[in-house]
């Protein structure tokens, strides 16, 4: 596999960045929003998994890419509007699962732990904000906004994350790329 | 599955905006709005809200989910929060209006004016946050954020990923019910909520591997066509009216004067006299 600098942003990263921020805008709309039966009532937002994928495997520009402008698609296709500090947190979500360097390593347990990570600080920030924006108190957003969102993407992240790396080194192994 | 923007294309005032103009509007009114406690204040910037959405002219049947979404979370989580915690915030005097029966919560004076400025506050940005996804015509989004001076490899991807929208919606579509007729349940997923999760991987995987292998030849296509190698052009120029020149003067004056107001000291928490008399 080419070796290239984790920061570099030429067309393969502009394009995975556009087809990350699409998938995860379609997909949040479908599972959000419409509602798949069966699937509603647990699996909260699955779709997170595709900003920890693509910053992991991609890189932090395309993590980031994928989960801010894809969730504001997501947002765009329901017609909820902008909430810039909720899209900021989704983005640092694939930002942070870059780190574990996995088209270098191949290492899920790193994978794992730099998406926890950047769940953690994306979702944190995200509420954090909340305390500027709708004056609640820190308890009340740790409660209320930290502990549901970043648990929720925990669950759904950690367990699809490894099924798609493999998925993609498997694609990977056998075209070559 | 045929996966459609919230866009409404009318003539009206708001949506002949130029979108740079919307973003530069949204970012000086959230950092305005975001500065004051005082409910006068924070009703003034509610009154601009509901003006902007009233030019926009939106019919309430394509936005009524939407504003049940910002109602119910400026009412229900942000209000009843408020209302009882008044956002940590200790006041020297608590007019105690009564006791919630049961659970003896006291009722304040403080605690309701605190929290009808705190939904006021949360609605205006939710309202004016909504108008843009109404009125911008998507295409313009990559072109816009490339004037507010994103790089044009970032600006690129916008578009580009606005264009993948319908085709990965469709590949979604396929792959359901290509799962389905192999026998795939989604109505029905056994297990616990773990299982449940790894069970959604039969859909979710073909659909991001596909579109990762898929978008190989797109890569190929722009390296081909030298991608990168020279500036953009883009196919929709932007051009600011004197409408446009307008709303983002006033909106930097609205941003100015409230930074003002607020080092001079005033925007604090207000109680009425009246409501405090009760």
């Amino acid at each position: 596999m080419e070796r290239r600098s984790l920061w570099a942003v030429g067309t393969r990263e502009v394009v995975y960045m556009a087809i990350g921020a699409a998938l995860y805008g379609v997909l949040s709309w479908i599972f959000n929003f419409l509602q798949i039966p069966g699937a509603a009532n647990v699996a909260v937002r699955p779709p997170v998994v595709l900003p920890l994928f693509f910053g992991a495997v991609f890189g932090p520009w395309v993590g980031l890419f994928t989960g801010l402008v894809g969730n504001i698609l997501g947002d765009l296709l329901s017609g909820y509007g902008f909430w810039i500090w909720w899209d900021i947190g989704n983005g640092l979500l694939g930002f942070f699962a870059a780190f574990a360097l996995f088209s270098t390593k191949r290492n899920y347990a790193l994978a794992e732990l730099w998406a926890a990570i950047g769940i953690v600080i994306g979702m944190g920030l995200a509420s954090l904000s909340e305390m500027w924006v709708s004056g609640a108190t820190m308890q009340a957003v740790i409660i209320e906004n930290f502990v549901p969102a970043a648990a929720t993407d925990l669950v759904n992240g950690l367990i699809l994350l490894p099924i798609l790396l493999a998925a993609y080194m498997a694609v990977a192994g056998r075209t070559g790329r | 599955m045929l996966v459609t923007f919230k866009y409404l294309a009318k003539d009206t005032p708001i949506q002949r905006l130029d979108p740079r103009a919307k973003f530069i509007f949204l970012l000086c009114f959230l950092f305005s709005v975001t500065q004051f406690w005082d409910l006068r204040l924070l009703l003034i910037f509610f009154g601009i809200a509901m003006g902007y959405y009233a030019l926009a002219q939106l019919p309430f049947r394509e936005t009524r989910r939407a504003w049940f979404f910002m109602v119910f979370f400026a009412v229900v989580l942000v209000g009843i929060n408020t209302l009882f915690v008044r956002g940590g915030r200790r006041f020297e005097t608590e007019h105690i209006l009564f006791r919630l029966p049961l659970l003896s919560l006291p009722l304040t004076a403080e605690g309701v004016v605190f929290s009808a400025g705190m939904i006021a506050r949360m609605l205006s940005i939710a309202i004016i946050a909504l108008t843009i996804s109404f009125t911008t015509n998507p295409q313009l989004y990559g072109v816009a954020f490339r004037r507010l001076g994103l790089p044009d490899h970032f600006a690129f991807a916008i578009d580009l990923a606005l264009r993948f929208v319908p085709t990965l919606a469709r590949d979604f579509s396929l792959t359901l019910d290509a799962q389905r007729a192999r026998g795939y349940e989604v109505e029905r997923l056994r297990g616990g909520p773990i299982a449940q999760i790894r069970k959604l991987a039969p859909l979710i995987v073909p659909v991001t591997i596909g579109a990762i292998v898929g978008g190989e030849d797109v890569v190929n296509a722009l390296d081909l066509r030298c991608f990168g190698v020279t500036k953009r052009t883009w196919l929709h120029e932007l051009r600011y009216t004197c409408w446009d020149k307008a709303v983002i003067t006033l909106s930097l004056a609205m941003l100015a004067a409230s930074t003002a107001v607020n080092l001079l000291g005033y925007g604090d928490f207000w109680l009425p006299t009246w409501v405090a008399a009760l």
